[in-house]
């Protein structure tokens, strides 16, 4: 690189790409070891990923906040037990403020591009705000980030209002108007209930059902809340009864008879008890095994289906005329607001496309068939690349902060490991090939694979389990949860060359 | 309700009675199993309805459901024999990891103080040393609400067998449902007087094979310090305590499986006297 390049790039220790509960949690990790020399690279102008951008109306997490949260950093002043947007983001911005993070944050950065160079040894990052590099890069991107949008012939030129659930506008007024909601995951039925409030007409557009079960949720009093303050031990107490009531359930994705049951006759009673309407309710019982798709979580929705201006409409999109969603059956619902739920591009990851490892080798390609790492963090080909919440991370039941902290463990163990060694680490192809067999091994008899359903926990091209853990959560921690060389191949740097490596943060 | 989809069920005859025992069948690398003895209100399917399909994950697992004997005062004699015979039929000796639960931890330590070579370890969960007062008081109370043919008896067996913070998560209808489970179980009756007499306190120094003792924090029924003592008196032994009432098999059975698993996989990382730490999420 010459001179006029090294004035524009920024030289760094350990880059972060995001500045979500991955990002900052290992961003925190890092800090509270004495590193000093790190860099998030974030796209937005604020930190909390998801949690920053999905801002529509009545969102929540479906993980209890007690557990949701940094085990590192407890809050015991939760509003209630399933916490709101707004809340969990400026859990968010207070940690990242607290623990003297926002310094090491470059915001605007959208990744252009990653580059591993061989002769330098390092990961060249472009960004809109410039060029950064560094030994090591841990992807943080997550994997609810990037809206996905259904293909519906006619969607793009819709003559009313259109916007994606994460990325809603706030400016526009949703009162009286006649608003389609595409979609019945997470995200849906938390919008639903509250859009139907004030809209003259609510129309959901359905492809399958999903299972919803009751939602066990209260405000926490001035009392509860004081106790947790005051007692850290009773939070961390109530935090473990959380982590072993999810699981507890993971059997119920082995498809284990009792576990089916208990979980099918909770959703079905609750469907029974709250939609006595036997032909809406014929619409709304899942054609599908219990498990194979998130199980969503909801006390309001079905009643705001039952409203006599609420319709759930199961015949289909055909395509998108002018102002109207035109259905299968040839009728047309006009609409002045369609908001699509339609989730995020989980099973091709955008930021693989991004990322070249050595002979610029692109991730996405050698992914083309569905995400794979070893340990689930590290990839062959990519030196010194970590993936947080990348393949088999996600989960059925479970909170993801218990498989966020479980790598910030692994990847600040490794990175300090390198750092003092000063080498390169890349797990070997066998031992790559090995730990994703034993992946696939484990995905067998699992209701995501046998269930009958078509969700993005299977990757399109080869119907592989790439986005979810397929065992315990407890397995996870125990496997990969602690940085071992074993399964990595390791070459040393060579001596550092001052020289040409601009400037350094 | 079956406890796995394709288990195997069978039956092994002893002194005159009939015991039913289920395998999982699957054997393992190791070739090992994991033979799992009911607590006193249970069968194998209503003790163990989450912690057999977890341990069938890894292992090979088999369960019994113990008879009791006609006479009205049992001794632990009639039920090790019952545990020995499934031994004997299923050929586990030497290769059975015997995990006994409340009383089948009690009839788990007798097997295991006096047939030692039949076993390769042992755990147990929720067991006593020797009932005292404390459990008797709860134990007569118990067989008074029997003799009365009481209403409250289910309800006051949910009561002392979950934590607080257990029932606290139940609605209404799962209150119910956990009364109604009781009702529906086996006579407790004969075990009842069995538990009102147990006194381990010599079986306990013969316990020579690698032993697992759990204890749970809160439990009323065979409160903590039992667990304590166990530790206290078994030779070759290791501990762990889990924070729920003494209905652990129902309220946590996942993290009494982590340990299990652990114990049985790797004995040999945890020295005699170890203390297992628990994971904290």
């Amino acid at each position: 690189m010459n001179t006029a390049e090294a004035k524009n790039t920024t030289d760094t220790e350990i880059l972060i790409i995001g500045t979500g509960f991955s990002g900052l949690g290992m961003a925190i990790a890092l800090k509270r070891a004495g590193k000093r020399r790190f860099l998030l690279l974030e796209r937005a102008h604020d930190v909390g990923g998801t949690w920053r951008d999905n801002t529509y109306p009545g969102a929540a997490c479906d993980i209890q906040s007690h557990l949701y949260s940094y085990s590192f950093r407890p809050n015991p002043r939760w509003s209630r037990v399933y916490a709101p947007q707004p809340e969990i983001h400026q859990y968010l911005r207070q940690a990242a403020n607290e623990e003297c993070i926002l310094p090491h944050i470059e915001f605007g950065a959208n990744v252009l591009s990653a580059n591993w160079d061989n002769s330098l040894e390092k990961w060249v990052v472009l960004t809109a705000k410039g060029k950064f590099t560094a030994p090591v890069l841990i992807s943080a991107a997550g994997h609810l980030s990037d809206p996905a949008y259904p293909e519906i012939p006619g969607l793009d030129s819709f003559q009313g209002k259109l916007f994606h659930s994460a990325q809603w506008d706030h400016s526009y007024d949703t009162a009286g108007k006649r608003i389609g909601v595409i979609g019945t995951g997470a995200s849906a039925i938390q919008i639903v209930p509250e859009l139907a409030k004030a809209a003259r007409h609510l129309t959901v557009f359905q492809r399958s059902a999903p299972y919803v079960i009751p939602r066990r949720d209260h405000v926490y009093s001035e009392a509860e809340k004081g106790m947790f303050a005051r007692f850290p031990e009773t939070a961390q107490d109530f935090r473990d009864e959380l982590f072993w009531g999810n699981e507890s359930r993971f059997p119920q994705r082995k498809q284990v008879p009792a576990f089916i049951e208990m979980i099918s006759s909770m959703a079905l009673n609750h469907l029974r008890q709250q939609v006595p309407d036997e032909k809406l309710r014929e619409k709304l019982t899942p054609k599908y095994a219990i498990g194979c798709k998130r199980i969503l979580i909801s006390n309001d929705y079905y009643p705001t289906l039952m409203q006599p201006h609420v319709a759930l409409c199961t015949d289909g999109i055909e395509s998108v005329d002018g102002n109207s969603i035109v259905l299968r059956s040839g009728e047309r619902v006009d609409l002045d607001l369609l908001v699509v739920a339609t989730g995020f591009e989980a099973t091709d990851l955008p930021i693989a496309e991004l990322i070249h490892g050595l002979n610029g080798q692109r991730l996405s390609e050698k992914w083309r068939d569905g995400g794979q790492a070893f340990a689930c963090t590290t990839v062959s080909g990519f030196p010194n690349l970590f993936m947080m919440l990348g393949p088999n991370t996600g989960l059925g039941a479970g909170s993801m902060l218990y498989m966020i902290e479980t790598q910030i463990n692994y990847i600040k163990e490794a990175a300090d490991y390198l750092t003092e060694n000063q080498i390169i680490l890349n797990p070997s192809p066998a031992a790559e090939k090995e730990y994703v067999e034993s992946i696939y091994q484990r995905s067998a008899g699992t209701v995501w694979v046998d269930g009958g359903c078509s969700s993005w926990y299977l990757h399109p091209k080869s119907g592989r389990l790439t986005a979810l853990w397929p065992d315990f959560m407890s397995q996870f921690r125990h496997e990969n949860g602690t940085f071992s060389p074993n399964g990595y191949l390791i070459s040393s740097r060579r001596p550092i060359d001052m020289e040409g490596l601009g400037t350094e943060v | 309700m079956a406890l796995l989809k394709n288990i195997h069920t069978g039956k092994v005859s002893i002194n005159g009675q009939s015991v039913t025992y289920y395998d999982s069948g699957e054997s393992t690398v190791s070739g090992e199993a994991v033979l799992l003895l009911h607590g006193t209100g249970g069968s194998a399917e209503n003790n163990f309805w989450a912690l057999f399909p977890m341990l069938a994950m890894r292992h090979r697992v088999v369960a019994l459901d113990f008879i009791d004997p006609d006479s009205a005062d049992p001794d632990a004699e009639h039920y090790v024999q019952q545990v020995l015979e499934v031994i004997r039929t299923l050929r586990l000796s030497g290769i059975t990891h015997l995990v006994g639960y409340s009383f089948g931890a009690v009839v788990g330590a007798a097997v295991a103080a006096h047939h030692g070579a039949f076993l390769k370890s042992l755990t147990l969960v929720a067991g006593w040393v020797k009932t005292d007062i404390q459990q008797q008081l709860r134990n007569d109370i118990w067989r008074t609400l029997y003799d009365e043919n009481s209403k409250a008896l289910a309800a006051f067996s949910v009561f002392t067998n979950f934590s607080q913070a257990f029932l606290n998560t139940k609605n209404a209808a799962e209150m119910e449902g956990l009364i109604k489970a009781v009702l529906a179980g086996p006579d407790r009756s004969k075990k009842m007087a069995f538990n009102r007499t147990v006194d381990l306190t010599n079986d306990l120094p013969r316990i020579r094979i690698p032993c697992l003792v759990v204890g749970c924090t809160q439990d009323q029924t065979a409160p903590i310090r039992h667990s304590r003592m166990l530790f206290g008196g078994i030779k070759d032994c290791r501990y762990a305590e889990i924070n729920t009432g003494h209905g652990v098999v129902h309220e946590r059975p996942s993290e009494l499986f982590a340990m299990i698993d652990a114990f049985v996989r790797n004995a040999h990382d945890m020295p005699t006297g170890h203390i297992l730490k628990n994971s904290h999420a």
